[in-house]
């Protein structure tokens, strides 16, 4: 458990806070809709009912992140986003497709929900394309994912968010700065086992320690690919919800979980990990824990 | 799966280590017959590729690799592996032309790359459904039953050196140090 010398930058992403030192807000809960097939809207209303349900009782905040894979879904999702979250509730976007990312940000602009949107994610894939098209509707928050393939050590990672590691020609911190995104997450992407998974836990404290900004991943990720875990169907649930308190034992502010419907385990693991937290911290490095934060919730 | 013939490890199938064919699965539930050498999926553009290359050039007989199953959305790794074989990498190591998101190759030297280009055909059959076509052709190249390449090429991974030392008193990384409560601070700060 952790406090940092450097000041942590907290923002208000549209009423939800995260970033600061460990202890004063709780970790940010992303869940993923990942949608095989076509969406069914009906279960992913009710998971983020009950999601928003468990965010209200633990007070770890809950947002959606919404996987959008194919052009069709593009308006699908994003007037399901306008019709089922609460007026200003802040959620995230996921796109690995380079092109749908850019007619995704347009149609956020067109229904004016770009101020509600976390941009999942910016990475060294990144080209003139897509920068320019950030720069043009710009959303409230990104997340920076510091995947470094030639490096995936926490100085491999610095390195992609520093100069580009030669990948690509500038920082990625400076990109975003230049498209003007205020702000920002790291993910400190977490690789597949085998890949330095541990890497990804361990490079929070530094880069919390760096750049005082909010930082955390999609631990879960690992578990996902830990496929010898397969052979303990039972366990891997488990397994793959309480990976998570690695991001917050090690001073991050945000996970990534998926899918959503982990959320029932994926909560109360991490309420109580934050509590666990906040009593240290705060009898350490006197940290008073924000109003919202589990401990003041449920204790 | 990791065995003498394919030192890289990887999610994947050895059958007949003297078949000429390899086979690379993106998104499909087909299964090739096991007259072919190797196969397995391929899920990203960038560490999944490199596994792929290391894992056929080590077997010199492997001529042929065939990519089949709808392409990975986003990462587009089918297409990103074709651009491999066809143009190399560029010096900032981003495969020339390559449509997927990252498509970086990393860990992998220039020689095994070229090694790839030259000992490997690629077969695209991308988004082909029809699992008898696919199978007939695995069939077609298999009765080419070309000569092996060579020596098997077995390719060193790039590993980054790590200078940590067992007396070493930094915690975590060198960047940072930590005091016995738990206090971040910078290093040399």
């Amino acid at each position: 458990m952790f406090s940092f010398t450097k000041e942590q930058k907290i923002f208000d992403i549209s009423g939800v806070k995260i970033g600061g030192q460990p202890g004063l807000h709780p970790t940010v809960l992303f869940g993923g809709l990942f949608f095989k097939g076509e969406p069914d809207f009906d279960n992913a209303k009710k998971q983020i009912q009950k999601m928003l349900y468990l965010s209200y009782k633990t007070g770890n905040p809950g947002i959606p992140d919404f996987f959008i894979k194919k052009e069709e879904y593009i308006q699908k999702i994003i007037n399901f986003i306008e019709k089922t979250l609460p007026k200003n509730y802040p959620f995230s976007i996921d796109i690995i497709e380079p092109d749908l990312k850019i007619k995704t940000l347009s149609y956020l602009y067109k229904k004016k929900l770009l101020s509600r949107t976390i941009y999942n994610s910016i990475h060294i894939g990144i080209k003139k394309e897509e920068f320019e098209t950030l720069k043009k509707f710009t959303p409230t928050a990104a997340i920076i994912v510091a995947f470094n393939p030639k490096d995936k050590s926490p100085d491999g990672k610095i390195e992609v968010l520093e100069n580009g590691a030669n990948l690509i020609d500038n920082g990625l911190l400076n990109i975003v700065k230049n498209i003007g995104i205020k702000n920002v997450l790291i993910d400190t992407a977490a690789m597949a086992p085998g890949e330095n998974s541990g890497a990804s836990i361990a490079a929070i404290p530094v880069i919390k320690e760096e750049y005082g900004l909010p930082t955390g991943c999609a631990i879960h990720n690992v578990v996902e690919k830990s496929k010898w875990l397969n052979e303990f169907k039972k366990t891997k649930k488990v397994v793959d919800a309480s990976s998570n308190v690695n991001i917050s034992l090690f001073g991050g502010d945000f996970a990534i979980f998926g899918p959503i419907e982990n959320a029932d385990m994926v909560f109360p693991i991490i309420a109580w990990q934050d509590i666990l937290i906040s009593e240290y911290t705060q009898n350490y490095f006197g940290i008073n824990p924000d109003e919202n934060h589990p401990r003041r919730k449920l204790l | 799966m990791e065995d003498q013939y394919y030192p890289w490890g990887g999610e994947f199938t050895s059958c007949n280590k003297n078949s000429c064919v390899a086979v690379v699965l993106l998104t499909t539930d087909y299964t090739p017959k096991n007259n072919v050498a190797i196969f397995g999926p391929l899920k990203t553009e960038n560490i999944g590729i490199e596994k792929v290359v290391a894992n056929v050039i080590s077997n010199p007989n492997i001529r042929y690799l065939v990519i089949c199953g709808e392409e990975i959305r986003g990462h587009r790794s089918g297409s990103s592996l074709i651009a491999l074989n066809k143009n190399g990498i560029d010096n900032q190591h981003r495969i020339i032309n390559a449509p997927g998101a990252i498509p970086y190759i990393e860990n992998l030297n220039k020689e095994a790359i070229e090694r790839f280009r030259k000992q490997i055909k690629v077969v695209n059959l991308i988004d082909v459904k029809d699992k008898d076509k696919i199978d007939k052709k695995i069939e077609e190249y298999i009765n080419k039953s070309p000569p092996p390449f060579g020596k098997p090429y077995i390719a060193i991974k790039i590993v980054p050196k790590i200078t940590s030392l067992l007396d070493d008193k930094r915690a975590l990384h060198s960047k940072i140090i930590i005091n016995y409560i738990g206090k971040v601070k910078k290093r040399g700060k």
